[in-house]
């Protein structure tokens, strides 16, 4: 039956600077697309014990069955990869144009392999691959890249690039695509290590599913869930639809829940003069969808920079709200603009870049780093600009943050170690463990290392969920990461989820491919990513103690918003131990023989011994 | 009953549910290189829009421009006879609103719908809208 897949691949080999298409087979074909196909793929093909940053290490980019069609809230891109940051294998998105850009290729993605022999831009029109030289853009920021490309290759190709971050191996380094960024773990600095300075896509192609009427009904009613949460005055998506996701930092503020001056507080007083109400009344502001979305979350603002120039900004978005805010205790608007811009540039993920900068701050305060031309104090606009630059330069201080904020409290020493924001390497996400303890065990618990996208945040601060029990959450973190993990083989958007009946998922699925699972089947897909990750990382020698969060979070959290909300560190391990069971895991976090040959992949088994 | 359309530049989010819709109306599926309409991106500015103007278009300039005589003027919908279009290229030169695309060999152009365009039932922030007579 035709359907929404191409079932293809382009291999691309840096080395050889050739490429070719390889099928997708039908054990391929079961994890669905985008994340599924990334995770089986770098399982099958990657040693999880090798360098990151050698051409040994491949990047997935790949889409899924709903990329490129009518049902809104899937134009996401997913890459996979073993993570330079982590040391796990990743898993990253980027909104915008490019995954359907990537569909109309009439591919499912690409896989790029090995390493340049010089710096190179890589265009891919429908199946057809060809290198080219990147070296009047090497040293330019993302968008320098991205506009050159455009230029070259014409204006209507897509594009993802690295900045300077990128080409130094900065470990927290992203993929940009149009201001849409492949944020989390280190990306950026894997595809700089394969000497790929961008990347454009442009295809002809068309996009069509099994049953087209049964498909159009049902993005019909997508559509119309989607009004009427836009309508909605308290819908999370309604309120990210006028204002951004930066709309919800009252909320989280009331509730002492907003992570502030490296989470030694859960409440920043100005946090009203940087949320996405405040950009909003304050600048010109104008909302941007990514590829057929009604939501539209993304605004665009102009504003005047610190110079007095004009300048312009597609967000900041919630979570660098905290990570270059809050975090930071920076209550300046401009500032925070002007910080996400440089990361922006320098193509980096605003999270662990704020995250880290935020423990050196705190270290500084301790007289234990300094730096000779910046101050190093929280709130102060030029020490956060001019860490940004070093780190993306790997200049001084720089140099030491860019390895993350573990890496560099381990260099440190003298008692770092417990203020540095992370799991697993990863600064965290906006939320704070303590004061929500699914979170916690969703942060420690994560195959990329604290990640929100698999949390149960919006229960818990909404209130649907007690937020500082331990109960049963063990059995909740577990179906979020399962359900997340099977939307992103679609690839949705995570706030899809927010109000869509998860029954669409499986509907779509069909209609698109004819293919039929259950709701239990499609989430089971999603089970069986979630233990081969946990395959790869066990297997790059990673277990229980890596499981964890930083010692700060078994201390309260400090002011009287948050009620001196901790975690005791039994009832944590005591969760963990409960997730473990409910897993089918041993005690030390690794899947076992049976769990495995109940999702259909015992022939890994072993693979993480 | 005239034929236009009104735009609400400041309301456009560029999501392009106007070009897929054109697109799956025209060909049957998704196929962005076949709709009739095209959103450009001028960040930070406002998006243009790239569509036939029907009767806000000063004399209509690509029917004296085809020398095939492909197009006219049917009360207000001017439209393209595919079977005579040569490919020339003349009305693509000689749109102002540069909203005639060379599909195959063939000028395309948006025909409205039959008076009721698929683009402006699509839009969600209605950016786009049927202009009241």
């Amino acid at each position: 039956m035709p359907g929404s897949m191409y079932d293809t691949l382009v291999r691309i080999d840096c080395t050889g600077r050739k490429a070719g298409a390889a099928r997708v087979d039908q054990e391929l074909a079961s994890y669905i697309g985008g994340m599924g196909y990334g995770t089986k793929i770098l399982l099958d093909e990657v040693d999880p014990s090798i360098d990151p940053l050698s051409e040994k290490n491949k990047i997935i980019l790949s889409v899924g069955p709903l990329t490129g069609t009518a049902a809104p809230m899937f134009p996401q891109a997913c890459i996979v990869t073993k993570s330079p940051l982590t040391g796990t294998i990743l898993n990253c998105y980027a909104g915008g144009f490019l995954g359907a850009e990537i569909k109309f290729c009439g591919i499912d993605g690409v896989i790029l392999e090995g390493k340049a022999p010089e710096w190179s831009l890589v265009l891919v029109e429908d199946d057809r691959v060809s290198f080219h030289s990147a070296l009047l853009v090497m040293g330019k920021g993302t968008a320098d890249t991205e506009l050159y490309m455009k230029e070259k290759f014409g204006p209507e190709v897509k594009t993802l690039s690295i900045g300077r971050a990128g080409e130094n191996a900065v470990a927290m380094a992203s993929i940009f695509s149009e201001t849409r960024t492949f944020g989390r773990g280190g990306a950026g600095a894997v595809l700089g290590s394969k000497r790929i300075k961008g990347m454009a896509f442009r295809g002809t192609r068309g996009v069509d599913v099994a049953d087209r009427k049964t498909f159009a009904e049902l993005t019909s009613r997508n559509i119309e869930v989607l009004k009427a949460a836009c309508r909605e005055e308290f819908n999370l998506v309604g309120m990210f639809s006028r204002v951004g996701t930066g709309a919800g930092m009252g909320l989280v503020n009331s509730h002492g829940a907003l992570a502030t001056r490296n989470h030694e507080y859960g409440a920043f007083p100005e946090g009203s003069e940087i949320d996405g109400y405040a950009y909003a009344k304050k600048y010109y502001t104008r909302a941007i969808s990514c590829f057929g979305c009604p939501v539209h979350c993304g605004m665009l603002h102009k504003f005047r920079k610190r110079d007095n120039t004009e300048s312009w900004l597609r967000g900041p978005e919630y979570e660098t709200m905290f990570s270059l805010g809050s975090d930071l205790l920076n209550k300046d608007p401009v500032t925070l603009a002007e910080a996400n811009q440089l990361c922006e540039d320098y193509g980096m993920d605003t999270l662990t870049v704020g995250v880290t900068m935020a423990w050196a701050f705190e270290m500084a305060g301790k007289g234990i780093l300094k730096d000779p031309d910046l101050s190093l104090s929280f709130g102060d606009s030029d020490s956060i600009l001019g860490l940004i630059r070093k780190i993306g330069e790997r200049e001084g201080l720089g140099d030491l943050l860019a390895q993350g904020p573990r890496a560099a409290a381990e260099k440190t020493g003298k008692g770092s170690m417990g203020a540095a924001m992370q799991v697993k390497n990863s600064g965290f996400a906006a939320w704070m463990p303590r004061r929500m303890k699914g979170v916690a065990l969703a942060f420690a618990t994560s195959n990329r290392g604290a990640c929100h996208k698999r949390a149960p945040i919006g229960d818990e601060i909404m209130g649907k969920l007690d937020m500082d029990s331990y109960e049963g959450k063990a059995p909740i973190v577990r179906s979020i990461q399962d359900t997340v993990n099977a939307i992103f083989t679609l690839v949705a958007c995570r706030f899809h989820e927010f109000v869509a009946p998860k029954e669409l998922y499986p509907q779509f699925l069909e209609a698109a491919t004819g293919r039929t699972l259950s709701l239990d089947e499609f989430v089971r897909v999603g089970e069986r990513i979630w233990n081969l990750e946990r395959l790869f990382n066990a297997g790059a020698g990673m277990s229980r103690r890596d499981d964890t969060l930083p010692d700060r979070c078994f201390e309260p959290i400090k002011g009287d918003a948050s009620k001196g909300a901790v975690i005791v560190r039994e009832k944590f391990e005591a969760m963990l131990d409960e997730y473990y069971a409910v897993r089918g895991w041993t005690r030390d976090g690794i899947p076992t023989r049976d769990t495995l040959e109940r999702l259909g992949i015992g022939k890994y088994a072993g693979r993480g011994a | 009953m005239g034929t236009a359309f009104a735009f609400d530049l400041e309301k456009c989010t560029e999501c392009e549910r106007c070009m897929l819709a054109c697109a799956t109306v025209k060909v049957g599926h998704v196929q962005l290189l076949q709709s009739r309409i095209a959103i450009e991106r001028r960040w930070p500015e406002l998006p243009g829009i790239r569509v036939c103007r029907f009767d806000d278009c000063a004399g209509h300039p690509c029917i004296a421009s085809c020398p095939a005589e492909a197009i006219s003027d049917a009360r207000g919908t001017v439209l393209i006879d595919g079977d005579a279009c040569t490919g020339c290229e003349a009305c693509v030169e000689e749109c102002p609103f540069e909203a005639i695309f060379m599909r195959d060999g063939i000028a395309k152009k948006c025909d409205f719908c039959a008076g009721d365009p698929e683009c402006a039932r699509a839009c969600v922030t209605v950016a786009i809208a049927k202009k009241e007579a």
